[in-house]
């Protein structure tokens, strides 16, 4: 033994006393049940209909440079839906110089640049582990360091019951296996935050409709057409009355130009939303628009002149009045 | 320096205000019927070009900045402003030092003698 390794086993020897005088400390000082409360309560209420093993092996990996974590996890569970990325591309939009690192808020908008639904789980260790078993590898914001405060994002695709392991994709390893109380120890700094990026026409396993809605407007801001045409169809088909995704979609074909299929989704929701007055005020634009004017006065007539929206539907039918007003001088 | 910023500031500007859209004639968009409260969210173009140049005062070059505010629902956008101060920034190393240190300290007390 040289003088260096001797001096490297010595080091390790103290991590290995000091890490015994942490883990004396914490468990001194709590009960279990507090230190890990979600690993607690998975011993006894595993979430129903998940398998005890999953491990999501064709999640890619890229092992990131020093400090960029957050490109490299971001490459990882959009090269996972199909974006041909490597974390390169991502430092630009993602990372921030003066911080040295990624901030939440950007690792979320950052995969809608890339026509990709960004969403925030609850902050559960089930709902985490229903992403993974349902196929979405779940990227998560953890404190890594031993004892100040060290941000670190990673990527678990699997996890195994029985040895209690969760399995991620961080750092430089491809496969790193957490012990789940481990694991629950450095997310729950981060007050278990987790995302998931989607292909527009998929809706992640846990989402709830009100938030689902919100994350797919947001890619909508700067999404190409196609993408989030079939974010909105796809939100439909799961909610079938979701007002948004009903005006949204609207819009799209509207835009397009495609006019009778905008009229007849707006006439669907109406169905279930018949006070809308965006429906209402959409809906009378689109009939004008094929030259349907009476219709569509008729229509707006019906629109409460007291809702926020006051100002549009008086402009609409403004424009509405002006077309048929040029209409008869056309005819004289 | 100061000349540089202020054409910074400006540049964003206009080519924030070159990128707003909107829905289609007359059309309401689908982001205007979520509930009341979003609309007194608005945020305006003059607060996204302020969130940008923020970003390029922290080390972002400025078409940088300006796309990665587009990608941002209002609430995002006010949200970043606050952030970028204090908010986890995941990273990696840092602390390394401190851990070095502070392991060196442990292997000093426990086994020299």
């Amino acid at each position: 033994m040289n003088g260096i390794s001797i001096l490297k086993a010595r080091v390790r020897a103290g991590f290995a006393v000091f890490a015994g005088c942490l883990l004396a400390l914490l468990s001194g000082c709590a009960p279990l049940g507090q230190l890990v409360p979600q690993t607690w309560e998975l011993r006894s209420h595993w979430p129903q209909g998940v398998p005890q093993t999953v491990e999501l092996t064709q999640v890619p990996f890229f092992p990131q440079d020093e400090f960029q974590c957050g490109p490299a996890a971001l490459a990882t569970v959009l090269a996972h839906t199909g974006v041909p990325i490597t974390p390169e591309p991502l430092v630009s939009q993602v990372w921030l110089p003066s911080r040295q690192g990624s901030l939440q808020v950007e690792m979320l908008a950052t995969p809608r640049r890339y026509n990709r639904i960004s969403y925030v789980l609850a902050p559960s260790y089930a709902d985490m582990l229903r992403e993974v078993a349902a196929g979405n590898p779940v990227l998560v914001l953890q404190d890594i360091g031993a004892v100040l405060t060290q941000w670190h994002y990673a990527v678990i695709n699997g996890f195994d019951y029985s040895s209690g392991t969760v399995f991620l994709r961080s750092g430089t390893q491809a496969r790193q296996e957490m012990p789940f109380t481990a694991f629950e120890r450095t997310w729950i700094k981060s007050r278990y935050w987790a995302m998931v990026t989607m292909p527009p026409d998929k809706i992640p396993a846990t989402a709830a409709e009100d938030a689902w809605m919100t994350a797919v407007l947001a890619m909508a801001r700067t999404g190409d057409g196609a993408s989030i045409t079939t974010a909105y169809e796809t939100a439909l088909r799961r909610w079938p009355d979701n007002l948004q995704a009903a005006i949204g979609l609207a819009n799209e074909h509207h835009s397009r130009g495609s006019l009778i299929t905008a009229a007849a989704i707006l006439r669907r929701a109406l169905l279930a939303h018949p006070k809308s007055v965006v429906l209402i005020n959409n809906l009378a634009q689109t009939l004008s628009d094929q030259g349907r004017h009476g219709e569509a006065l008729t229509l707006l007539g019906q629109a409460d002149t007291n809702s926020p929206f006051g100002e549009e539907v008086r402009s609409t039918r403004e424009l509405i009045e002006q077309r048929i007003e040029q209409q008869r001088s056309a005819l004289r | 320096m100061m000349m540089k910023k202020l054409v910074g500031r400006g540049l964003i500007v206009s080519m924030l205000a070159l990128s707003i859209q909107t829905a289609g004639a007359g059309m309401i968009g689908a982001d205007k019927a979520a509930a009341q409260a979003d609309r007194s969210m608005v945020v305006s173009v003059l607060t996204r070009a302020e969130t940008a140049s923020q970003l390029q005062a922290q080390g972002v070059d400025t078409r940088a900045a300006l796309e990665r505010v587009a990608a941002m629902n209002d609430q995002e956008v006010s949200q970043l402003a606050a952030d970028m101060k204090s908010a986890p920034a995941g990273a990696d190393g840092g602390t390394i030092l401190a851990v070095v240190v502070i392991a060196a300290a442990v292997w000093y007390f426990a086994f020299r003698k």
